[in-house]
């Protein structure tokens, strides 16, 4: 496959590099040497597209790259590139995303594997560029690994894990790293730029063995299939999901031996949560203003911890299940809607609620609150009212199971 | 009179409040804005008859600055939004104004498809020769050569000739103006207005913050004076030689013009034929707004 031309130097060191959440995924790409990737631009994503293309363009990445003429073809091209064991990149954002959707619903069910960031943006109308999480979220039930990245660091290192599970031969699913438009693809942080060889070291090359189309293997890739085996096909991909708990966890720690970074738990991060008496929960950048708002409330006398999801599918359920148990009440802030829900709560809430109801131990209330839509800055003293909610619950007064902050009247 | 109570004659046409716009100094958009509103106000076209209809882009945000019935749709939707339009009430006027990308890229199906069936639609396609909006990327349109954001050292990729393709799709009108053609460019969409079919009008307009000033190509001004001296009007030129390069020639005309009954004849005459005398023409969508 591809050849790097990267000085001796540069593949032996490690290296600091002031960079954009987007240009780490470009980066994560250039050391994953990936073989295929297509474009198309749309806001956040499309910086992404662009820092690739310059390092295409200037002979540092050695792949194949077009700009497709709109997100159901570029999904489609690296879909079948993968097939013909490519390691493949590609991403959108909003409707970006969505107007790909026949693609990202074949590309799982096909066991393709292939890593997408997806910049989150909102979804249309009226047009907002900023960040929601309900792009991403629309792939939850298909099949495809879905994580979210709250820092340029993350945005690198989980490219390359997402890598490694999508392409291990026990998962073959596609992985969509969701990165916050704006608050994460475009705000420059210090990232470590880990060194070639450790990388090399790390991901092996993507093996399609027996499931390589090509001449010399002739196979049919999709052929049709009825109620005869349909059940068994998607059961298959159950497992494989079911899997990839355990192929991430390999991944995480096999990331820490090489690279010396640990992610402690791969599921989420726990923040504050040690001596804690209430728990909020998020995903994605809402850590800056919750972390802030933690330590502003500490140092108050308020023990409030947070709890970051990073993986949304697989979601960790039982293991999350018994982290919260220790609390007296959770707070799920939502930067996502779903209208109609069970009690008009965001996705995250939902999936929370339900990860504790089956869980054997305590089952802490969960209050829903819906705050960032369409990137809407969500502030310190709109985490604090959360946590006033919140207290309130653990208290046993009653509250709202939704509600919207920083909302204007 | 004092000059404060002069108001330019386009003005009625716009939604000032809506104003400023997002166009940047030296944008072909806003002229081609006042070429369409001077081609409204010489035609005398029924204003209550007009819809139009835009994409997204930098181009599609024209819908949100007339005041006419408009609809600023999704991205390369605007064809089929107005097909739908058209056939749910055939005495609109349908104009669809949208960018180049918009239209022949993630759009480019609903262009061919409308043309080949003839839809009576008038659209106005702003060729900024990128897709600005999203940062200058190469779109279908861009030249050869030509440095975009996704092409540091130049597209490889051969272009669209649009004209040509819209031509050889079965459009009924074809004719290509720039921003520098503001008078021809009215008159123009004033033909298209009077013509029952696929119409297309193609308008060379420079994005000086994306694409001349990567290009090295000067300003706006200086992307007039290039549209005057390298601009040839070849009314009748066949289409397959309007294709377009940097920095060469630019032939400009009146390309199609021709007849050919549009959709909503051919489907009328066959309900005829089929049905004969127990064929029932669909009652008009009446608005019941005053
Ligand atoms: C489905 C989808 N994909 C991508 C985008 C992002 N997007 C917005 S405008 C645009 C391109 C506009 O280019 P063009 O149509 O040439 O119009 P211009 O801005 O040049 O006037 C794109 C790709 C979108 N809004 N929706
Ligand atoms: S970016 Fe280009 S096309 Fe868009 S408003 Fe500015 S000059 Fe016009």
């Amino acid at each position: 496959m591809a050849t790097a031309t990267y000085v001796e130097e540069q593949r032996s060191t490690d290296k600091t590099a002031l960079i954009t959440g987007s240009e780490a995924i470009a980066v994560a790409c250039k050391l994953a040497d990936v073989d295929v990737i297509t474009a198309y631009p749309i806001r956040p994503y499309d910086t992404v597209m662009q820092y690739i293309c310059k390092l295409v363009a200037n002979g540092e990445m050695d792949c194949e790259y077009i700009v497709a003429e709109g997100e159901h073809s570029q999904f489609e091209i690296v879909k079948h590139a993968s097939a013909c064991g490519a390691r493949v990149f590609c991403g959108s954002s909003g409707v970006g995303w969505m107007y790909a959707m026949e693609a990202l619903t074949v590309t799982p069910a096909l066991r393709i594997p292939m890593v997408a960031m997806v910049g989150n943006r909102a979804l249309d109308d009226p047009g907002a560029f900023g960040v929601e999480h309900n792009d991403a979220l629309t792939v939850r039930d298909l099949g495809w690994q879905l994580v979210w990245v709250d820092s340029a660091q993350e945005a690198l290192d989980t490219a390359l894990i997402a890598y490694r599970v999508s392409e291990d031969r026990r998962i073959f699913l596609p992985c969509a790293i969701s990165c916050d438009g704006a608050f994460l693809t475009h705000s420059q942080a210090l990232v470590k730029v880990p060194s070639q060889e450790k990388v090399n070291e790390f991901l092996p090359r993507y093996n399609r063995a027996d499931l390589l189309l090509h001449p010399d293997n002739p196979i049919t890739v999709a052929p049709q299939g009825n109620e005869d085996w349909v059940m068994e096909i998607r059961r298959q991909n159950y497992a494989a999901m079911e899997r990839s708990s355990l192929v991430l966890k390999e991944a995480y720690a096999d990331f820490e031996r090489i690279f010396g970074r640990s992610y402690g738990n791969p599921f989420f991060e726990e923040y504050e949560t040690e001596d804690a008496d209430i728990v909020l929960m998020g995903m994605g950048t809402l850590s800056t203003p919750v972390k802030v708002a933690i330590r502003q409330m500490r140092k108050a006398g308020k023990r409030v911890g947070f709890v970051r999801m990073r993986w949304f599918r697989p979601f960790a359920a039982a293991e999350l299940a018994k982290s919260l148990g220790r609390f007296k009440a959770v707070g799920v802030i939502d930067r996502d809607y779903s209208f109609g829900s069970p009690y008009m709560s965001g996705v995250l809430t939902t999936e929370v609620r339900s990860a504790l109801y089956s869980a054997p131990g305590s089952k802490p209330p969960v209050l829903g609150f819906i705050a960032g839509l369409g990137g809407r800055e969500v502030t310190v003293p709109d985490v604090e009212k959360v946590a006033n909610s919140v207290y309130e619950a653990a208290d046993g007064k009653s509250q709202p199971l939704t509600q919207w902050i920083g909302l204007r009247e | 009179m004092t000059i404060l109570d002069v108001t330019n004659p386009v003005e009625p046409f716009l939604r000032t409040d809506r104003m400023p716009h997002i166009w940047c100094p030296g944008c072909g958009i806003g002229t081609t804005v006042n070429c369409f509103a001077r081609a409204l106000i010489e035609s005398k076209i029924d204003l209550q008859s007009l819809a139009l209809v835009s994409g997204i882009g930098c181009t599609g945000r024209v819908a949100g600055y007339v005041k006419l019935d408009s609809f600023h749709t999704t991205h390369g939707r605007a064809i089929p939004f107005a097909t739908g339009l058209k056939l749910a009430n055939p005495k609109l006027n349908v104009i669809v104004y949208s960018g180049d990308g918009d239209l022949s890229a993630i759009g480019g199906n609903h262009l061919i498809h409308a043309a080949r069936r003839n839809i009576d639609l008038k659209v106005i396609c702003v060729n900024n020769l990128i897709y600005a909006m999203t940062g200058g990327q190469t779109a279908p349109t861009t030249p050869g050569h030509a440095i975009t954001s996704t092409s540091p050292y130049g597209t490889c990729e051969p272009a669209f000739n649009l004209p040509h393709l819209v031509e050889a799709a079965g459009a009924v009108y074809v004719a290509r103006w720039t921003t520098f053609h503001v008078k021809q460019l009215a008159r123009s969409i004033g033909e298209a207005f009077q013509k029952k079919g696929f119409s297309f009008i193609e308008v060379i307009s420079p994005c000086p913050t994306l694409y001349q000033r990567r290009n090295k190509l000067g300003d706006g001004l200086d992307t007039m004076k290039y549209y005057k001296e390298k601009s040839k009007v070849k009314h009748g030129a066949p289409t397959s030689e309007v294709g377009l390069t940097m920095t060469g020639e630019i032939i400009v005309g009146k390309f199609v013009d021709r007849d050919r009954p549009d959709y909503q004849s051919l489907l009328h005459a066959q309900m005829v034929e089929s049905l004969g005398e127990s064929y029932v023409e669909p009652s008009e969508t009446v608005c019941s707004c005053s």
